[in-house]
């Protein structure tokens, strides 16, 4: 049966530069949601602070995530990379990518990433559930994405209709 | 946009991965639309699979200036291919490799190519038209709980590409030093909504090996194959394939006189086969989805007052898979197969009976639980098969697959395979020719039964920075009831099953890319055996019963892709000595050109370079067989 056996395996061989394809597209529409979410001011210390992408836990885009927003700035903030261990290292950070193995152990301090007013991102099953914001998935072999409206509302963040628009709206994060 | 999205298209189909220019530069919708299924949902499967899998590309073939299908089997390093001449492979993985050997289930597009006459591959007569295949997985251990009897030390599928691939036209011609020349071409569109329709030719012969001392060894052959492949995708999920060939081949064979052992005589085989098969699968790509298969194969074999057989084979096959809660994953199903084997007989080899229809049937099923999601996972599943010669058969397996992080991967894995009876193990009947220096026959013996592998499996696979990835797998196989050649009387040799073997070693495969235009990988494998007759048979030595296996092999392979079109590329492995029948250690050199301009390929290579010529396996007591050093030059069009 082809289709159990290339189930279970990669095209490619053991040798791959850098995050497969669909890490990559994820980093393209983390660098989309900096530029088509709205933060309230408070989000920011100053004018010209840096609006960050945290990684919290794995990082699965290496260096592809910052070569994509070099030299990038959104309304006059350029935006900046920075990865985080724990969440307690986390300080200022408006997009928050949080790796599958991290979000299992996260559970319900997602809600106190809400009140910093945090973006969060994540791939694993339950990540809207659990209070996240918006959940990768992959359908019909292509990249989509999942938005708890609810969620990013409470956090103070507007999401522009652009966005609104190719994403799949759910209000409670049940899926 | 158009143009921007066209190159990430391509690079959707090739094997290159989008930069960030090139995706930046799409608009959310178009970003919505690149394909990543293939890269990274299976990439990560693979990444936490509990076996020792290998994936030969499309781009790895094209880069090692290959034409046979055997030839693409030596890119993975966790197999022993060995060419005994000519036409004829040794192939197997983890020992007891033989011409005959039968512990290996080698499928293309799910259909089985081993025969029943001996549960082993026929090489001159099953291949393929190199460039419609897509990739080849190699699995190196036990995947009896899936796949069934004769998959005991290896599975290999190859899988072509689909129709919706190969619209437009290619044509190919090669001609070469050993290989003696290839021509093929291929045709393809789109026919109707969402079915893709594509058809191909192939000739190709092959020169003679070299005997020792230098001379042409009678072995010349050459085999013609036409097939097509169609697809019908009335949506994303599900889809419906077609695909069959036929061929026709010749092959010279070097026959030792009966009357004269010291001449070599030329002896002539013909095959010819056709088959067809179609393949209903629905839910790809999700959780829940099914899977029939059904498929007709007949293969005709004729050597002149020796053998001449016509093999039929019908097959039925069902699967289902399914989520079973948030942790399980479910997979089950059943299959049929008839092989109606027809035999006619000659004064010195016979089958009793001469025809005869042997049925197959099993039932699998596997539960793939996220003991702990994303972390750590079991792998259960069984196979129950009633199989035509011995019986009902358990293939149990489990295994367990721990992933600490995104770049490691640990598992373990305790299997039993089982290899039921073939018919030459049981209906085999070699009248004696004491003039010819055979004083007893030869017989297949009616208790024969199947022989049983229980494997202990271990591995690693790890990804060190962005450029390097290797994996590390260890076996120890425990082997009871292997067959052996034993004394019934003064007269009579019998097939049965008397001996246990230990197989135990180790599998190394790396891969790395420094740069992005330039590609390594090595491989390493290692085996030890321990073989040992039971007691109460009184065995009768052969040569290389126990497989003829090298202590040690290793390859390495690198290439370069160049400016203005062109790829380099170069090869080596080196084989120990095989210990009975004795054949000494080789090393084997390869050099590849590439040069691609617009829709043309041309490719430039050297095999087996290292060495004049040499010698890969002595089977039996055939004439000892050698490879020359060779060269080839092939050109190809895309249109």
């Amino acid at each position: 049966m082809p289709a159990l056996l290339s189930a279970i395996l990669a095209l490619s061989g053991p040798a791959q530069a850098g995050p497969d394809k669909a890490h990559r597209v994820q980093a393209v529409f983390l660098f989309n949601f900096a530029q088509f979410v709205d933060w309230p001011d408070s989000a920011f210390h100053g004018p010209k602070d840096p609006l960050v992408v945290g990684i919290l836990g794995d990082d699965p885009f290496e260096d592809f995530l910052d070569e994509v927003v070099k030299g990038e700035s959104v309304r006059d903030r350029p935006i900046v990379v920075k990865r985080f261990k724990r969440v307690e290292d986390i300080q200022e950070c408006h997009v928050l990518f949080i790796g599958a193995n991290e979000a299992s152990l996260l559970d319900g301090r997602l809600g106190s990433l809400k009140e910093r007013k945090i973006l969060t991102v994540g791939e694993s099953r339950d990540f809207l559930a659990q209070g996240g914001m918006i959940r990768f998935v992959e359908e019909d072999g292509k990249v989509r994405f999942k938005i708890n409206l609810d969620a990013v509302q409470e956090a103070d963040l507007s999401v522009s209709s652009k966005l609104l628009k190719v994403a799949q709206v759910t209000m409670t994060g049940r899926e | 946009m158009a143009a921007l999205l066209g190159s990430v298209a391509r690079a959707a189909e090739s094997d290159s991965l989008p930069t960030p220019a090139q995706l930046k530069g799409l608009s959310l919708e178009e970003l919505m639309d690149v394909k990543v299924t293939l890269a990274s949902r299976q990439a990560e499967e693979l990444s936490r699979s509990a076996s020792s899998i290998q994936v030969i590309t499309r781009d790895e073939i094209r880069r090692a200036g290959i034409f046979t299908l055997p030839e693409a089997l030596r890119l993975a390093s966790n197999l022993q291919v060995a060419r005994i001449d000519a036409r004829d492979w040794a192939i197997t993985a983890r020992g007891q490799n033989a011409s005959t050997a039968n512990k290996l289930l080698v499928m293309i597009d799910g259909r089985s190519v081993y025969t029943p006459l001996y549960a082993g591959v026929f090489w001159d007569a099953q291949d393929v038209l190199i460039d419609n295949i897509d990739h080849i997985e190699v699995i190196s251990g036990p995947a009896g709980a899936l796949w069934g009897a004769n998959a005991v030390n290896g599975v290999i599928n190859i899988v072509t590409r689909p129709s919706e691939e190969m619209d437009g036209g290619y044509a190919t011609a090669a001609a070469g030093t050993f290989m003696r020349d290839l021509e093929a071409v291929r045709a393809g569109g789109k026919f109707a909504q969402d079915l893709h329709v594509y058809a191909w030719s192939r000739r190709f012969r092959h020169y003679p090996s070299d005997l020792p001392d230098g001379s042409n060894a009678p072995d010349a052959w050459g085999l013609s194959q036409s097939g097509f492949r169609s697809d019908w995708t009335p949506n994303p999920r599900d889809r419906l394939t077609v695909i069959g060939s036929l061929y026709q081949g010749r092959a010279s064979q070097p026959t030792t006189s009966q009357t004269q052992p010291s001449q070599v005589a030329v002896g002539q085989i013909d095959m010819d086969g056709e088959n067809l098969e179609a393949r209903w699968s629905q839910g790809n790509g999700e959780p829940a989805g099914i899977e029939i298969q059904a498929y007709f194969d007949r293969t005709a074999r004729l050597i002149p007052s020796t053998f001449q057989e016509d093999l039929r084979t019908w097959d039925l096959e069902f699967q289902h898979r399914f989520p079973a809660g948030d942790r399980n994953a479910i997979t089950w199903g059943a299959g049929y197969r008839l092989s109606q084997d027809d035999v006619t007989n000659s004064a010195v080899l016979q089958f009793r009976p001469a025809y005869r229809d042997l049925h197959d049937l099993n039932l699998f099923a596997q539960d793939q639980i996220e003991v702990w999601p994303d972390r750590v996972r079991f792998t259960l599943g069984a196979r129950l098969q009633r199989t035509a010669y011995s019986g009902l058969e358990t293939m149990p397996s489990a295994r367990m697959a721990w992933t600490p992080d995104s770049r490691n991967t640990l598992w373990a894995a305790v299997s039993r395979a089982v290899r039921a009876p073939s018919r030459i193990d049981v209906d085999l009947y070699v009248p004696s020719q004491p003039q010819a220096g055979l004083p007893l026959s030869v017989e297949g013996g009616p208790d024969m039964g199947s022989e049983y592998l229980t494997a202990y499996e271990a591995g690693w696979r790890t990804r060190m920075g962005a450029m390097m990835s290797m994996a590390l797998s260890s076996f120890y196989n425990r082997y009871t009831d292997l067959r052996i050649l034993e004394a019934a009387s003064d007269s009579v040799a019998v097939i049965a099953n008397g001996a246990d073997q230990d197989v135990y070693g180790l599998e190394a495969d790396a891969g790395w890319q420094p740069t992005p235009w330039w590609q390594c990988r090595a491989g390493a494998t290692w085996l030890k055996k321990d073989f040992r007759s039971q007691a109460g048979h009184a065995q009768i030595p052969v040569p290389g019963i126990s497989g003829e296996d090298p202590d040690a092999q290793y390859s390495l392979r690198s290439s370069l892709d160049l400016r203005w079109g062109f790829t380099a590329s170069v090869w080596l492995r080196y084989v120990s000595d095989l210990g009975s029948p004795a054949v000494p250690y080789y090393s084997a050199a390869g050099l590849g050109l590439g040069w691609a301009w617009r829709n043309l390929e041309v490719t430039l290579s050297g095999q087996d370079l290292s060495e004049r010529r040499h010698q890969e396996f002595q089977d039996g007591s055939r004439t000892a067989m050698e490879i020359p050093s060779s060269a080839s030059a092939r050109v190809a069009a895309r249109f």
